[in-house]
């Protein structure tokens, strides 16, 4: 069974990605796998392990939720939370699982304002194994 | 890397403790993220801040003790030496950097935590201030714009841009790569040696301006100080090493743990005590102390223009501007993942607890502290711009108080396992107790000191005392208010037990407790 892989927020725009990839994986036979990165932004110091678990449960919860809604659309899905940033953990279980493509939810933003605030798909074009699908939230 | 473990929605949200561990590989992904050499080496001197810390400080440490400025900082550095032990093994017990609040928690109580979190809030409130109006001014004078530089309404407008900036730099989480803060830093560390150097070959080949003098041993020499002048300037000496503490709790990336851990400490610390002693020296040599004085809110561009003449001076501007800058990431950020850290122990109301969905960072702490930061910075400057140098002060009593307190915690968590080996008794347990009763002691004497109006650097006086013991108690006072309030409202926090390291703990015979302060709230 093949697999795509989908960069799962919760935001308005990863819905839309995750629309998108549980569509896909009807048509192809696949399941979806849902993944979260949740390193901390900033450098080291100061309660950083309380920070991460922060995110860990902010992330579980949103999967939770996001597995559910490709269940409901009759995929399989999977989850991975990622101790990496975004992109690295996207990039990261595509190779592992050789993924078929991943699909991830654009903002819409203008290309420097991604640059500041870090847009995932602008640093996953480039670092990709795989595919890269990009949905714009509707 | 991934499981497919599903988390049960709803679960965590409200009432219920944290739920289960990152689900991502059986334990915290943290501890496998050792880092390597030089980044260790960097967030150490980056998080002290050599450039900005020199140019808030140097002047206000002439100032007290005149030619023995490099001794002071020599000594100063004792103290935090000693409590960094007591970082080192607190770390231990509770793996991957916690704060004070943490880990006076464990060892002295939660009430105690509660005030150390606090204080850490507080001090970083008021640091952000004088950051601000340094940033502030160094702006203006990077653009040679001296009639704004001298207008504090000017000064405290950009400053309170710098503020805003710092804040929104953290909020959406931008980050300089690991390479650009390595560049940075080196810039900074290079410029300030650099201009030592110019500055003293200018000394010894009688080109500096008259006043100045040549170096003498006799500066290294502390007991030439009366207590009163050793007091006072170690305590402004305490400030300009806070935050290279961090470094003894990073984990660093080695080949062989047990033998090369804390090479990046020695290393960093070898690097700020160098620039310290050698800017300090140079300074004070090239100007002489009276000048050093007379210019103590900007320091290092008065005397970067006499020794570098334009416009290379602007190089020593712009390095403290990136040390105050490089600031946002070694202050704000980890002060704002304490009231995180706080706030999921249920000892701070829930919200600022709360991480961004998008940028993931701790955005209710941030917004907080940045606002508080504004309000305070601009309430002072109203009432006087005096005081906000007398702030200097306060933040050294209340650095004294949190870091004396970690030296003190490590002691009382350790204290069945100080007598196992010569190593635990010196490391664990003498060291940082020591270190702790040194900053007790700058503390308690300052504190009687600055009773005095007179020993303030305003000189003003409120309700008798100097401004900046009054800031210091008037924080303490709202401190136990609202803790009294938190107490009263959610209770489930103070109730927590002080804990003691499991036997054997430090020689590997037992596992640290599970989890941090937060999955305890039950106990």
């Amino acid at each position: 069974m093949g697999q795509i892989v989908v960069g799962y927020d919760g935001s308005d725009c990863s819905k839309a990605a995750l629309e998108e990839a549980v569509g896909l994986a009807k048509s192809f036979g696949d399941e979806v796998v849902l993944v979260f990165g949740y390193a901390p932004p900033g450098i080291w110091g100061g309660e950083i392990a309380e920070h991460e678990e922060a995110i860990a449960e902010f992330g579980e919860r949103v999967m939770a939720d996001g597995k559910r809604l490709a269940e409901a659309d009759g995929v399989e899905a999977r989850v991975a939370l990622v101790p990496k940033r975004g992109p690295e953990a996207l990039v990261d279980v595509a190779k592992e699982r050789a993924a078929r493509m991943i699909v991830v939810g654009s903002q819409g933003e203008a290309p420097l304002k991604g640059v500041i605030v870090g847009s995932t798909p602008y640093k996953l074009l480039h670092f990709s194994p795989c595919p890269v699908l990009v949905v714009p939230a509707s | 890397m991934e499981s497919a473990a599903v988390p049960t929605p709803g679960a965590a949200a409200g009432t219920s403790p944290p739920s289960t561990p990152v689900p991502s590989s059986g334990e915290k992904g943290l501890k496998k993220n050792a880092i390597g050499f030089v980044s260790s080496v960097v967030i150490g001197v980056a998080s002290t801040a050599p450039g900005y810390s020199l140019a808030a400080t140097l002047g206000f440490i002439a100032a007290a003790v005149a030619l023995q400025s490099p001794a002071i900082l020599l000594l100063a550095f004792i103290p935090m030496f000693l409590v960094a032990a007591g970082y080192y093994y607190m770390n231990k017990a509770d793996p991957d950097c916690g704060t004070s609040f943490s880990w006076v928690t464990k060892a002295m109580g939660p009430q105690l935590g509660w005030i150390a979190g606090w204080t850490i809030v507080v001090a970083d409130v008021i640091v952000m201030a004088n950051l601000a109006q340094i940033a502030g001014l160094y702006t203006f004078l990077l653009f040679g714009w001296t009639s704004a530089a001298a207008s504090t309404a000017a000064v405290t407008a950009v400053g309170v841009l710098w503020i805003a900036i710092m804040t929104a730099i953290v909020l959406i989480g931008i980050e300089l790569s690991a390479r650009t803060q390595v560049g940075l830093l080196a810039a900074e560390v290079l410029t300030l040696a650099v201009f030592a150097v110019v500055a003293l070959v200018k000394v010894y080949s009688g080109s500096a301006p008259a006043g100045s003098i040549d170096p003498s041993f006799s500066w290294i020499n502390p007991f030439s100080l009366s207590p009163s002048e050793l007091s006072a300037g170690l305590l402004l000496a305490v400030f300009i090493y806070w935050g290279w503490d961090t470094t003894a709790t990073v984990n660093e990336e080695t080949e062989d743990p047990g033998e090369a851990p804390g090479r990046a400490t020695v290393v960093s610390t070898l690097i700020l005590l160098g620039i310290y002693v050698i800017v300090a020296v140079a300074a004070q040599a090239y100007a002489g102390v009276d000048q050093l004085v007379a210019n103590q809110e900007d320091v290092l561009s008065a005397l970067g223009t006499e020794v570098f003449g334009s416009p290379l001076d602007k190089i020593l501007i712009i390095a403290v501007l990136s040390s105050a800058a490089a600031s946002t990431q070694t202050t704000i950020l980890p002060t704002a993942r304490t009231t995180l850290s706080m706030a999921r122990a249920n000892a701070l109301p829930k919200s600022l607890g709360k991480v961004h969905p998008r940028f993931l960072t701790p955005h209710v702490s941030t917004l907080a502290m940045g606002a508080a930061s504004i309000v305070w910075y601009v309430g002072l400057t109203l009432v006087s711009e005096d005081i906000l140098f007398d702030s200097l002060a306060a933040l050294g009593l209340m650095i004294s108080f949190y870091i004396g307190l970690t030296g003190f915690a490590c002691t009382i968590y350790y204290r069945h396992e100080i007598l196992r080996s010569v190593k635990n008794f010196f490391f664990v347990g003498l060291g940082p107790f020591i270190g702790g009763v040194i900053l007790f002691y700058l503390l308690i004497k300052n504190g009687i000191q600055l009773a005095d109006p007179a020993n303030s650097e305003s000189g003003n006086s409120w309700f008798g005392l100097g401004p900046p013991l009054v800031i210091a108690v008037f924080f303490l006072v709202l401190g136990f208010i609202l803790m009294a309030v938190q107490w009263r409202a959610v209770p489930e926090f103070f109730r927590k037990r002080p804990e003691v390291a499991p036997p054997g703990f430090l020689e590997g015979e037992s596992e640290p407790m599970s989890g941090g302060i937060a999955s305890g709230g039950e106990s």
